[in-house]
């Protein structure tokens, strides 16, 4: 599903000059679930950003589904985004004017499904993940764990083909936090490609394969399964 | 989707009710103010606009060359409509009209005063000025018919039906017949009042306007449906020649024409040509208007950029699930929309509200027009306008941020758009110190006309109409009112002192050069005038009856003495009309015109005879009432079938310069307005910094900042926006203020403290605007600021 070859990716300001992807080759296939770990700065973030269709690289090649998209303009970009990736946070972000219900819609809004539909699929999507009960309450209105189940069913509901999990139990405690790792699992057992960076061992544990980068590439990979 | 946005947007009204308060009575209020605008620009140009021969109907005007100037304006001799007529084919029908007389009619016992019109019989053929009875063509047929309001009809007779045909009594003198009964005049007619006199009872009163030489009276045309106007415009201009035996090089007239439904807002002559006029103020007010709904706009944008940072996440995901930049832009400009919405509909309801005031600040009858589609139309476009204006930075804006970085809430705003907003408040603020020195300037002005010395006392004189008895029994009224306790001086004049209108050219004296023809304004007066008005005389006398030669004498003024340059004048010949006389005294000058033109020679001649004219009381100060109730009963007395009327000099003086106090009250209230507006936009400001600047402030404070120096440093900034902005505003203002002033000939200086007062307030309110926010981030507590990164 992912290919990428000799990726780079550097952040210039006036004086300083960092190099947060240096040269990067990895792959991802199709329902895999794949970990990356690695100390602060060591670029896991930007790499999650370029999977994510959300920044673009400075050189080398990122072949998504056996397309090149690394110079995809913002417009292709968020047109391949909002039909196959699905983002899960630390910080949940969902949108505090909109309800748990219409919070999960809005994917489907941007690309453009009728209404009938989306009701149907939004609910099954809560009942998923359990929080259908909660559905016309607002985020603030939740506990953590409730919120980033929101946020995973906000992230599913289109069917994407790849998650992207930025340390999704940052700020959960551990029960909720394995609570989310355990519907993460699930959905990967359902057929949808995973990539989480974590800073978790335990977290990582649920995964096929780790990946350990340092200064910007990839330094091992720990096959689990 | 649309769905969505609006729910959005109205769940974000209502989670920050503070700043959706502020964002929408920011919106309404300039709305509020431009609505009104509107409607008084409308009411102004839909002046005249009623009558259905509207595009065929002109005024004629004369433009007369002498001493080397031209002077235009709408006066003609009496005769000039039926020449017109008479001569010139394509002018179809011609009326003389005489306008805003006020005369005493009576009925039975029931006597009354009413204001109205002399005219020739074209006129109700002319005019749409439907008629309840009669008919237009014999309406003013002869020298005894009158038409009268429906108004006027039913105070007298109970109804029009019953008016008609009826006999009415006019000045005691002398019985018409109502040949006609009009409906009454709408607002928006120039020619106004409640009966049209025929038109050879004019000529009857008014022999003078008969002569070639003489003019006075209004003439409007009507051209036949196919004539062309240039032609007509080319054939009048000389029609003169043929009639007035005065014509010569050095003194001759042309006619022109203009558009009768056009001379309300452009009257104004430079040169003889036509330069402006009511339409100055149209336009001062519609910029006026603008300049609010740019300030309201500005607000807008400002408070909700303001927002962006609550709002940042929200793009953020907005951008991750899917959202495109232009759906974005879409949706923020359909929440400015919905806003705007919300403040139309408040704004309509404080216009609503203010209306009553605003006519009666106004003089004017202005209503909703809320059954007439296109004012709907309007409001919508206005609405939709505002929406688009005011959304369109926001949304360009908040669309344009990074997801990744407003997610992980490290936003940096790029000092482009900061400079941006900046310059926003900067513009604002031009804005209302302009207003507000304008403001400044225009009251000044107004006071000065209202405090400056007219050379002649206007204070405790009184005018008394010389009509009915009056005319025959002045002089008894005058020793008479010499007996009663209070009152000083009585004299009589043509016209009134501080507004002597008639002017000539028929002034002759030793030594003047025979190939020019210079003015004179002239009056006739009365024995003791200078007395009575206080005028100071400088060489020679006031006329008084201990002279019998006084009918031969005249007063002049020192701008005539120039003219005339008399070395020692009294004495010395000076023949006016015809009539060969000598200089008895020569007063100082003094102002009998509007303080917008220069003070013009002047001639007083002695008439104590003449049959009209205004009586002159000079009373004492502390004996006003004692003054006034026996002048009442002096007038009964002498008078009995004429209410007593009077008018004291001040109020009368200051009806000359009442569109200046309107106009004073009104840029006043919009200046108020502009600046509250502004500052409401400051405070957007204000907390947007103070938001961005949570971490800074937290950080210095953690060193040792002391809430005053916070204060300090975040006040500062934006009284150097201020600041900028006064140092733009200053040279503008100045520049429109001295453009404005230049219309009067006496004028008050644009003096420095105006504009220190103007920028000293600005500073102080916008002080006053950001200290709240700026004290509420100094007093924060550091480790809650600091932590939230």
């Amino acid at each position: 599903m992912i290919k990428i070859s000799q990726l780079e990716k550097i952040y210039r300001t006036e004086e300083v000059e960092t190099i947060a992807l240096n040269k990067l080759n990895m792959e991802v296939n199709d329902g895999e679930f794949v970990a990356v770990m690695g100390p602060s700065g060591c670029g896991k973030s930007t790499l999650l950003n370029i999977l994510g269709l959300l920044d673009d690289p400075d050189a080398g090649s990122f072949m998504f589904n056996n397309i090149e998209v690394a110079h995809f303009n913002e417009r292709k970009r968020a047109d391949l985004r909002k039909h196959n990736i699905g983002f899960v946070f630390q910080s949940f972000n969902l949108i505090d004017e909109l309800t748990v219900f219409e919070n999960v819609e809005l994917p489907l809004i941007y690309t453009g499904v009728k209404s009938a539909d989306r009701k149907k699929r939004v609910e099954a999507v809560l009942d998923k993940v359990q929080i259908m009960h909660r559905r016309n309450h607002y985020p603030q209105q939740l506990s953590g764990g409730q919120q980033q189940r929101v946020a995973v069913a906000r992230a599913v509901v289109n069917n994407p083909k790849l998650i992207l999990a930025d340390e999704p139990t940052g700020n959960l405690d551990s029960s909720n936090g394995n609570e989310v790792m355990q519907l993460l699992t699930e959905l990967n057992e359902q057929g949808t490609t995973i990539v989480m960076v974590t800073h978790s061992e335990h977290d990582a544990r649920y995964s096929h394969r780790i990946i350990r980068m340092l200064d910007g590439q990839t330094v091992t990979q720990n096959i689990l399964i | 989707m649309l769905k969505n946005y609006l729910l959005v947007a109205w769940r974000n009204l209502r989670r920050n009710k503070v700043f959706s308060f502020i964002n929408i009575t920011g919106l309404a209020l300039g709305l509020a103010c431009s609505l009104l605008i509107m409607l008084w620009v409308q009411d102004e140009k839909s002046m005249d606009s009623f009558h259905a021969n509207g595009l065929r109907l002109y005024n004629i005007y004369e433009r007369q060359y002498y001493d080397g100037r031209i002077e235009a304006g709408y006066y003609t001799p009496g005769k000039l409509a039926e020449e017109l007529k008479r001569k010139i084919p394509e002018i179809e029908r011609a009326a003389d009209i005489d306008l805003d007389e006020r005369n005493t009619f009576q009925v039975g016992d029931k006597i009354l005063k009413e204001d109205g019109n002399f005219a020739s019989e074209d006129f109700f053929s002319m005019f749409s000025f439907p008629l309840l009875q009669g008919k237009a063509q014999n309406a003013l047929a002869d020298i005894s018919s009158i038409a009268i309001s429906k108004k006027m009809a039913v105070q007298f007779f109970g109804s029009p039906e019953e008016a008609f045909g009826k006999t009415i009594r006019y000045e005691n003198k002398k019985d018409f017949k109502v040949t006609a009964v009009y409906n009454d005049i709408p607002q928006n007619s120039s020619i106004k009042g409640d009966f049209v006199l025929n038109w050879f009872q004019y000529l009857e009163e008014n022999s003078w306007a008969k002569e070639w030489g003489n003019n006075g009276p209004a003439t409007s045309i009507m051209l036949r449906a196919d004539a062309k106007p240039d032609a007509v415009r080319n054939k009048i201009r000389k029609f003169l020649d043929d009639y007035n035996k005065e014509q010569d090089k050095t003194f001759h007239i042309e006619l022109g024409m203009q558009l009768f439904n056009q001379q309300y807002l452009h009257s104004d002559f430079k040169n003889g040509e036509i330069v402006g006029g009511r339409i100055e103020y149209v336009k001062i007010f519609s910029i006026i208007a603008v300049f609010i709904m740019v300030i309201a706009c500005i607000n807008f944008m400002n408070l909700t950029t303001a927002r962006s940072v609550k709002r940042a996440k929200e793009i953020g995901v907005r951008k991750v699930v899917g959202a495109m930049r232009g759906v974005l832009i879409r949706q923020f400009i359909g929440e400015a929309l919905l806003l705007s919405f919300f403040a139309t509909v408040i704004a309509l309801i404080i216009a609503s509200l203010m209306l009553p005031m605003f006519n009666s600040l106004t003089s004017k009858q202005i209503s909703f027009p809320f059954f007439n589609p296109v004012f709907w139309v309007e409001i919508l476009g206005l609405t939709i306008l505002t929406g688009i204006v005011s959304g369109s930075y926001p949304a360009l804006f908040l669309s344009s941020f990074n997801p990744i970085r407003v997610l992980k809430g490290s936003m940096k705003f790029s000092s482009g758009a900061t400079f941006f907003r900046k310059g926003l408040v900067v513009f604002q603020f031009v804005l209302s110190v302009m207003l507000i020195i304008g403001t400044i300037m225009i009251s000044k002005q107004v006071h000065f006309i209202q405090t400056t010395n007219l050379g002649l006392d206007r204070e405790n004189l009184v005018y008394i109409p010389i009509e009915g008895d009056l005319s025959q029994n002045f002089n008894l009224f005058k020793d008479e009112a010499l007996n009663i306790p209070g009152v000083t001086a009585v004299s009589r004049m043509t016209g009134s002192p501080t507004e002597i209108g008639s002017n000539t050219g028929g002034v002759d004296w030793d030594g003047k050069d025979p190939s020019v023809r210079p003015m004179f304004s002239q009056a006739s007066v009365g024995y003791d005038f200078a007395k009575t008005v206080h005028v100071k005389m400088v060489q020679g006398r006031d006329f008084s009856k201990d002279y019998g030669t006084d009918s031969v004498g005249y007063i002049i003024n020192e701008a005539a003495l120039r003219k005339i340059g008399y070395k020692d004048p009294i004495g010395k010949r000076l023949t006016f009309w015809g009539k060969k006389g000598a200089i008895v005294g020569v007063v100082k000058d003094f102002h009998f015109a509007s303080l917008r033109v220069a003070i013009e020679p002047l001639v007083l001649r002695l008439r104590d005879k003449e049959e009209w004219g205004t009586i002159l009381v000079k009373i004492e100060t502390a004996k006003t009432k004692q003054a006034m109730a026996g002048l009442e009963k002096l007038g009964k007395e002498l008078n009995p079938k004429f209410p007593f009327n009077y008018q004291f000099a001040d109020e009368n003086f200051n009806k000359m310069y009442r569109s200046e106090q309107v106009i004073d009250k009104l840029s006043t209230s919009f200046a108020i307005l502009a600046i509250f507006i502004s500052c409401l936009g400051l405070l957007g400001l204000a907390m947007f910094t103070a938001e961005q600047r949570t971490k800074e402030i937290g950080i210095r404070k953690v060193l040792g900042a002391s809430v005053s120096g916070v204060f300090g440093l975040l006040s500062k900034e934006f009284l150097q926006l201020v600041f900028i902005a006064f140092v733009i505003a200053a040279p503008l203002a100045w520049w429109a203020v001295s453009k404005w002033l230049q219309d009067y000939t006496y004028r008050t200086d644009i003096s420095w403290w105006v504009f220190a007062v103007a920028g000293i307030a600005a500073l102080f309110i916008a002080l006053l605007t950001v200290s709240f926010q700026a004290i509420k981030a100094a007093v924060a507590n550091p480790v809650k600021s600091l932590r939230t990164e």
